[in-house]
């Protein structure tokens, strides 16, 4: 039998990696998106659950060293799936078409290694932007100090190229959902006759929500009729 | 020639296992000292192979196919029969045995035919034990379901697709020795020759069908599993690559080749539908349980199926036949098929089909029911024709599909040249004149698991076998050989297709040796097969080159093969001047069209033996009479 | 009789493993409706064989009822043609209509090295179930046949599985060229069967390891195999691989 490594590093080891590592990030985005939303709070909503969770101390680095292994190991699985594939057939098809019926080829699963690979770029950019960006400190009731991350949510979302340019990789996270939750419980063994037409679909209805409650946000503010309102009740 | 049959004495459910207590046995350590050559990897030879590397021996494996899971036995689709009496229904072992050996019109040897039937039970066993997935019952156990021939339901079954699941059974079995290096796998080779040293076979000669090499293997025995020859039709429902390559070469060496002329005729098949159809389409014999077979009583009549009233159909098996109805017998159903089709009652495009109707078996059952028993056969009629058998009566007829003829064998599976066993459809053995329902794979399997793995025991253990060396001159002549006739072929350089001769012989046979047989028509199947067989040699166009892949060079020597065998064939049917199970001399038929034998003069295996082909084929007759100690020999009946 | 009509084919021919190949371009008329895939392929081998000029095309093919899974074309981008559930040789020429232009190509992978034109050598399957496709049983080692009741349904399930014909069109539609169908038909058929049952755990590793030591690409769960399975094997087969190995290493005891 080989060890516990050497079957991670298995064909099969590294697809469970990918779905394990996958529902880590799923659950993550979940939490983030209902963060996110409290922008749509109260005044003070989304500063208040954005310094708590930046008061968590050691749980907090904890939790983010998870995320960025589990994020890299995502990446890193994906990205030897890709490299192996070309190996495995070196010469391509002149002409390659999908059978349709029971396949799920689709964009989303043939795009997994580009969309895969914008949403980590992205990724850099949005911790720089967010976490590390520059803010002004705002007062909560409670009385502590906290960075206004709201206000540079807004301010940021106020320009084209970050309103849209969020947009955009949100509709490509969709995809990237769309084949990711159905492959995620496949790739975990929990895959069945009788509920795999059932999961598929709460996959794409799960990735719609998910790609329309982040871009939601951007537009929202870019072109909504609050943001002005909000800006001033945030200052 | 000695066609000593080694039978062993004493009462006919003694025989095997007093045959077991005497022969000689190899001790384990010495087995690994011996190499065996197994030719062919279907139910025989991938049973024979398995068997004989789990016993110790370095077996050489050869097949043809790209893999050794592909041999035609896959595509046998009904069942297999055992004597296991799950169904309470009365079987024994020696109803299995009667009803064989008067299935095959009691053409067979009673003693091979009786062991058969005996280590029927066994084979089951063996094949659920690899995990074989048998249709069951829904209390978990083993189903069961009847076939033509038999008044009993002994047939065990995996949906239609029966051969496939043990072929893989025994394939896999292989692949677990390839796994342990008992086996040496070679795919993509076919058998040119065989090597005799001092008397015995200690070799074969190869061709590499992808780099085209002439290659030589010696072995301490060899055994040739390398299936049946209707391809000498052209069409039949064999697979296109299988031939008699093999057994053809190892007769020109002096293996005796038995009863060519057996050839069996199909029921169910797929009727042609153009000429530029490659194969024909078995529909399994199992359909005839629920479906029933008829033709419009008015010739003229030219309704849809559906539209024509009950008592305007020629349910003729069933009137004929009332015992069996539409069970009855593969020779008795074809031949009439096609006497109704001769009286003009056929039906379809061509006036050459019956109707197989399921109805009232749909009626009767549901729609389900009927699917969960045949549904991938439909499947597959439905696409083939594009009509759809739940709604409309499938349209069949008859189809050359197995040989019950081929390389004589003794008891122990060994041909007359020693070390040369023969297996499965390849040799003559078990079926007489015409095989039952479910035998073949029956017959392959006992022969692969359970027979010449200690047969080939016996052989080694009593024999002296000196050190044999590539280089012997054996091995070059046959090399020579192999290499020369492909030569041979390339130099015609003609202008007529392979192909073309191979349809020719096929319209030959099909017209003048098939499911009737006159003196007239035989003279002139003869005349007309060496007429073809020199104008193959003087005007055969061979493509490509012999170091390559080449399939059309593949099928030339094939075609050369059949184009000798077919005149053997044909002769054979000439000389046996009687009817017997499918061989159907229209000279000697009962009042009622049956076979009529003669056993006065015909109770016998006829032996032929190669002298050479000058012009015409030349072949020496020998007979091993046929003994009937235990059963007796009656006119068939299935009334 | 049905009429005949003409079609404009494009087939791959390359002569060796290591040359290269190209598409070449053939116009074939008298094509009848009735003709399956092959036997077209037939009628327009004998046309090149009765013009002399060049050799005619090798493909692979033997039973022609679709069941040793010998044939292995890649028809318009499609592992065996246009039709569900049907292999190369059991597609007939009704499913294309006069004029059609047909992409013929073999099935392509690494694992899956071309001979000579369409014909390619798939023995990177034999040796997966080399590997441990079998129940290590002797021949006359067996108990009665019905001394192991079996619930219909998980026999009836293990012959689903079983009906794979290791034609390798689950490779060529995969576009990592993964064998996890193959591999895992046979895990689904052998594992859920008492017979398979001490073995399971060996037998899974030790295929797995096998598919991807001859060089098959991971599985995406495209589930693109399943839509071209001749025999319309499911992909659950490859969650319960996935399922057994890791019961057999990341969760499980040593065997």
């Amino acid at each position: 039998m080989p060890s516990f490594l050497d079957a991670l590093k298995s064909q099969v080891g590294r697809k469970i990696l990918t779905g394990v590592t996958g529902v880590g990030l799923i659950i993550f985005i979940i939490f983030h998106l209902a963060t996110n939303l409290q922008v749509f709070g109260d005044v003070h909503a989304f500063n208040e659950a954005a310094h708590a969770l930046e008061s968590m101390g050691w749980l907090l680095y904890v939790l983010e060293a998870g995320l960025a292994i589990a994020f890299l190991l995502h990446a890193y699985v994906g990205i030897s799936i890709w490299w192996n594939r070309r190996k495995a057939r070196p010469e391509g098809y002149e002409k390659y078409q999908s059978k349709g019926g029971s396949s799920h080829m689709s964009w989303a699963s043939r795009s997994m290694i580009f969309t895969g690979i914008v949403l980590l770029v992205f990724l850099v950019i949005h911790i720089d932007t967010f976490k590390f960006g520059a803010t002004e400190m705002v007062t909560l009731p409670g009385g502590e100090e906290a960075r206004d991350l709201k206000g540079l949510m807004l301010s940021t979302f106020q320009q084209p190229l970050y309103a849209f340019g969020y947009t955009a990789v949100m509709i490509l996270l969709g995809f990237h959902l769309g084949h990711g939750f159905w492959s995620a419980f496949t790739s975990l063994t929990m895959k069945h006759n009788k509920y795999s037409a059932l999961i598929y679909t709460v996959g794409v209805i799960f990735a719609v929500l998910m790609a329309v409650g982040f871009l939601f946000i951007p537009l929202y503010i870019y072109f909504g009729e609050g943001c002005e309102a909000a800006l001033i009740l945030c200052q | 020639m000695n066609l000593d049959s080694k039978v062993p004495s004493g009462p006919l459910k003694n025989k095997w296992s007093k045959h077991l207590n005497d022969i000689k046995l190899v001790a384990p350590n010495n087995k690994r000292k011996h190499d065996v050559i197994v030719v062919g990897t279907g139910l025989a030879g991938g049973s024979a192979a398995a068997s004989l590397a789990e016993l110790g021996y370095n077996v050489k494996s050869f097949c043809i196919q790209d893999s050794a899971r592909r041999a035609h036995s896959i595509a046998a689709q009904g069942g297999i029969n055992a004597a296991k009496n799950y169904p309470n229904d009365g079987d024994t072992i020696w109803r299995l045995f009667y009803d064989t050996i008067k299935g095959g019109d009691y053409r067979s040897r009673e003693s091979n035919t009786y062991r058969l039937a005996e280590i029927s039970n066994e084979i089951i066993d063996q094949a659920v034990a690899q995990g074989v997935p048998f249709a069951r019952e829904y209390g978990g156990l083993l189903a069961n379901r009847s076939f033509g021939g038999a008044q009993v339901s002994r047939t065990f079954y995996a949906r239609g697709q029966t051969g496939q699941q043990l072929l893989l059974g025994a394939y896999q079995a292989m692949m677990r020795q390839v796994h342990e290096g008992k086996i040496e796998m070679h795919t993509r080779h076919e058998m040119l020759d065989l090597v005799i040293i001092d008397g015995k076979a200690r070799g074969i000669v190869t061709r590499d069908l992808v780099s085209g090499e002439i290659q030589r293997w010696m072995a301490d025995a060899v055994v040739l599993a390398s299936g049946g020859y209707g391809n000498a039709f052209y069409l039949s429902t064999n697979a296109k690559n299988s031939n008699v390559t093999a057994a053809w070469r190892c007769h020109k060496r002096g293996a005796a080749f038995a009863n060519p002329c057996y050839v069996q005729i199909h029921p169910t098949c797929i009727p042609v539908s153009g000429d530029y159809q490659s194969k024909l389409t078995l529909m399994s014999e199992s359909l005839r349980n629920d479906g029933r077979v008829w033709v419009p009583k008015d010739k003229e009549d030219d309704r849809h199926p559906n539209d024509i009233p009950e008592d305007e159909r020629y349910y003729y098996l069933e009137e004929k036949y009332p015992a069996f109805g539409n069970l009855v017998p593969r020779d008795v159903a074809s031949r009439n098929a096609k006497i109704v089709c001769d009286e003009g009652m056929g039906v379809g495009q061509t006036g050459r089909a019956v109707y197989l109707d399921f109805r009232d078996a749909i009626k009767r059952e549901g729609q389900k029911a009927i699917s969960d028993k045949y549904g991938n056969l439909f499947e597959m009629y439905e696409n083939i024709t594009d009509d759809n058998p739940y709604e409309e009566p499938m349209r069949i007829f008859p189809a050359v599909h197995y040989t019950m003829g081929g390389l004589w064998v003794d008891y122990n599976l060994q041909s007359n040249i020693p070390g040369l066993f023969v297996a499965g459809e390849a040799n003559f053995s078990d079926h007489g004149a015409n095989r039952l329902g479910a035998s073949a794979l029956m017959q392959g399997l006992s022969d692969g698991y359970f027979i010449i793995p200690y047969t080939i025991g016996n052989y080694i253990a009593d024999t002296d076998l000196d050190e044999v060396s590539k280089d012997h001159e054996a091995f070059d002549e046959a090399a020579n050989n192999a290499q020369s006739q492909i030569d041979k072929l390339f130099d015609v350089d003609g202008d007529k297709s392979v192909v073309e001769f191979h349809r020719e012989l096929g319209q030959i046979m099909w017209d003048k040796v098939g499911i009737s047989r006159s003196e007239e028509g035989l003279k002139e199947a003869i005349s007309e097969i060496q007429d073809l067989r020199e104008e193959f040699w003087n005007n055969v166009r061979v493509p490509g080159e012999s170091s390559n892949y080449n399939k059309y060079l593949e099928f030339a020597g094939r075609v050369a093969d059949f184009l000798e065998l077919g005149e053997l064939m044909a002769k054979d049917a000439l000389h046996r001047d009687e009817s017997c199970g499918c061989h159907l001399r229209a000279e000697h038929q009962t009042e009622e069209g049956e076979a009529l034998r003669n056993d006065e003069d015909y109770s016998y295996v006829a032996a032929w033996e190669f002298q050479g082909v000058n012009g015409e084929l030349q072949e020496e007759l020998h007979k091993e009479d046929l003994e009937f100690d235990f059963v007796e020999l009656k006119q068939r009946s299935y009334k | 009789m049905a009429d005949t009509f003409t079609v404009h084919l494009k087939i791959w021919r390359q002569d060796g493993p290591e040359q290269p190949g190209k598409l070449v371009d053939y116009t074939l008329d008298k094509v009848n409706e009735h003709m399956s895939f092959l036997e077209m392929l037939d009628v327009l081998n004998e046309e090149i064989v009765a013009e002399g000029k060049e050799e005619p095309i090798e493909f692979d093919y033997d039973c022609r009822e679709g069941i040793c899974g010998s044939c292995n074309l890649v028809i318009n981008g499609r592992a065996h043609g246009p039709k569900d559930m049907t292999c190369t040789c059991q597609l007939h020429m009704r499913n294309f209509s006069d004029g059609d232009t047909i992409v013929i190509e073999p099935f392509r992978a690494k694992a899956f090295p071309v001979i000579k034109d369409l014909v390619v050598d798939r023995s990177a399957f034999d040796r997966i179930i080399e590997a441990g496709g079998y129940v290590s049983v002797k021949t006359g080692s067996a108990p009665d046949a019905n001394s192991i009741p079996i619930d219909k349904t998980v026999a009836d399930t293990a012959f689903d599985y079983a009906t794979c014909i290791g034609c390798g069109a689950c490779v060529a539609a995969c576009p990592n060229s993964s064998a996890s169908l193959f591999t895992g038909a046979k895990l689904a058929h052998l594992n859920r069967l008492p017979q398979g049952e001490p073995e399971r755990k060996k037998r899974t590793v030790a295929m797995v390891e096998q598919m991807e030591e001859e060089g098959f690409g991971d599985c995406s769960n495209y589930a693109e195999c399943e839509a071209v399975c001749p025999k319309g094997i499911s992909i659950s087969a490859i969650a319960e691989m996935r399922r057994n190995y890791v019961k057999a290493t990341l969760a499980g005891t040593e065997a």
